[in-house]
């Protein structure tokens, strides 16, 4: 397995796409978690009837002081950056799965004799490590931008205590593997990454999004709901707080103690299946 | 060299749906030896190896390559490959990917080099996969199944696409691949490249080992090849001749189908009967009309 392991790690830090990923995910966290925050919350309000004035001076004020680094795991969390870092890692454990087949090299490698189950663990293990890359990364991202704000706005950068910090580093890296073993599951299952991407992603970002926003109010469908795996990413975020108010954001509905236990096990049974299809199936 | 069986398949058998690709197999190959695998496009060759390297999984019947299970990790430890085009990572070069392989074969790095080397693309070591040629990419493939100094070699098609220098360069180290003690299949459908480096040959066809033997062996058909004056006359006389089954005329000669060793017999009885024999030789079939003959109509 290690053998498998080192290959891939070989495989993945060559691979121009990994690093192209790794630059939207940085472009996200810097450019929806605070850039754009910061240009909302500095627009000048003298145009605005005198009503509204203090209600969005207030707003700005709010926003800004959610941007500063005493808030930076919030503002990661909460505010959906690490839910979108969700989606390019269901890309990039797509990629990691399913561009085998289409370059054919599951045959060149597997008769080298690494063994399936062997060569597909190296797979995962790897893409983990590259996984909690994209999480310091992420949270590093986040830091700076943060810390530019605190500058901006000339405020003392208190920063979360550590324990917050590796607690951020377990759950950001739960959240991207949950979502990187759907992609890597399902560009096994299609054995390619174009459906994979292209299914993962509708599903995540229009099927879910659309079922989160439905103003149905019946224990049924809020129990439905809890399964879905957005639902319980955001409300393993909501460990570092609420989601600010009048957005319309739903509450979350799960613990997020459950909500971790919920996406552990959903990345362990996309992991089982996509094993179980591989060590069975013709790789001809 | 040891007459070891290192690859044996008892009734090996795919089908894929109602289709069958390869048809209750019975296929031996010994230690030591260049086991030539022809087919026409189609008859299951590709189909045959991939099962023999655990890619597929049989539908029926059994093989033990190396005496283990197809596709075993202690099975394929002395098992190299090339199977149809080769397969790589387009954005690695030709080292990177070699080093990716010999890690997943668990073979010290310095391999790279030496097998670099021995297909002759260490000046292009650098070069991205997919800026290779399509003779480099081939090359490449062989260096892979090298990697772990195989004792079996199993080659699918390996001169597909390349030009008649590559062929030709591509032929001179499967030679050398296939000196002293390693065993090397080599599937192709091209019956000169067969003829030129295998010792024996397995001919299949729709999926059933139609033919075995050695090239010569298969070349050979009972009979002698005679050119005599006046030759209507030499075809009366041979006819009426003891021992000869069947004469057929074709390019001014007589076929004969006898026994070659009564070539002597021939010759005097042609020529006491005061007929010219300026040639007599036993007859000799090229592979490509075995082939033709034992496929039938289908293409090569």
């Amino acid at each position: 397995m290690l053998a498998s392991f080192t290959a891939e790690v070989l495989k993945l830090g060559k691979r121009p796409a990994t690093w192209v990923l790794a630059l939207v995910w940085l472009t996200v966290v810097l450019v929806f978690g605070y850039l754009f925050f910061y240009l909302i919350s500095s627009v000048p309000t003298e145009s605005l009837p005198e009503g509204q004035q203090a209600q969005q001076e207030a707003l700005g004020e709010q926003l800004r002081r959610g941007l500063l680094p005493e808030n930076l795991l919030e503002n990661l969390f909460v505010n959906g950056i690490f839910g979108t870092g969700g989606s390019i890692a269901l890309i990039l454990g797509a990629l990691t799965a399913g561009s085998e087949y289409g370059w054919g090299t599951l045959k060149t490698g597997l008769t080298q004799r690494p063994g399936r189950l062997a060569f597909l663990s190296g797979k995962v293990f790897a893409l983990m490590v590259f996984l909690l890359l994209f999480v310091l990364l992420g949270l590093a991202a986040g830091a700076a931008g943060s810390y530019a704000v605190a500058l901006l706005e000339d405020a003392a950068a208190r920063w979360p205590p550590l324990e917050e910090f590796a607690r951020a580093l377990g759950m950001g890296l739960l959240i991207l593997t949950t979502w990187a073993s759907l992609g890597f599951a399902l560009a096994t299952l299609f054995r390619g990454t174009a459906l994979a991407i292209g299914l993962g992603l509708a599903w995540s970002l229009a099927v879910e999004s659309t079922l989160t926003l439905l103003p149905v109010e019946s224990a049924v469908y809020e129990t439905f709901r809890g399964l879905l795996l957005g639902e319980n990413t955001a409300s393993l975020a909501s460990y570092f707080g609420s989601a600010p108010q009048g957005f319309g954001v739903p509450e979350p509905l799960v613990e997020p103690e459950r909500a971790a236990v919920a996406l552990a096990v959903y990345a362990v049974v996309f992991v089982v299946a996509a094993a179980f299809l591989f060590r069975r199936r013709d790789l001809g | 060299m040891s007459n070891a069986p290192v690859l044996e398949t008892r009734g090996l058998t795919k089908r894929y749906g109602s289709v069958t690709a390869v048809d209750g197999l019975d296929l031996t190959v010994r230690r030591g030896e260049v086991y030539g695998f022809l087919g026409p496009n189609g008859a299951g060759k590709s189909t045959t190896l991939k099962m023999l390297l655990g890619l597929i999984r049989p539908t029926a019947g059994s093989a033990r390559v190396l005496g283990r299970e197809p596709g075993s990790p202690d099975g394929l430890k002395a098992v190299g490959a090339l199977v149809e085009s080769p397969a790589f990572y387009p954005y690695l070069s030709g080292r990177d990917n070699l080093r990716v392989m010999a890690r997943y074969a668990g073979t010290p790095r310095s391999r790279v080099d030496e097998v670099l080397r021995t297909v002759e693309l260490s000046g292009r070591a650098k070069d991205r996969f997919k800026r290779y040629s399509l003779g480099m990419k081939q090359r490449l493939g062989v260096a892979a199944a090298l990697l772990k100094d195989p004792e079996l070699l199993i080659l699918d098609e390996p001169t597909n696409g390349l030009d008649p220098k590559g062929m030709s360069d591509m032929r001179r180290l499967l030679k050398r691949l296939g000196r002293g003690e390693r065993t090397v299949l080599l599937s192709s459908h091209l019956l000169g490249e067969v003829e030129q480096i295998c010792d024996r040959v397995g001919v299949i066809r729709r999926g059933r080992l139609i033919a075995e033997g050695t090239v010569a062996g298969l070349r050979e058909r009972p009979g002698l090849l005679v050119r005599a004056e006046p030759l209507r006359e030499a075809a009366e006389l041979a006819r009426r001749m003891a021992g000869v089954e069947e004469v057929e005329v074709a390019d001014g000669l007589l076929r004969l189908a006898t026994d070659p060793g009564r070539a002597a017999e021939v010759n005097r009885k042609l020529v006491s009967a005061g007929l010219d024999v300026s040639e007599l030789r036993p007859a000799e079939r090229s592979l490509e009309e075995v082939f033709l003959e034992l496929t039938g109509e289908e293409t090569v």
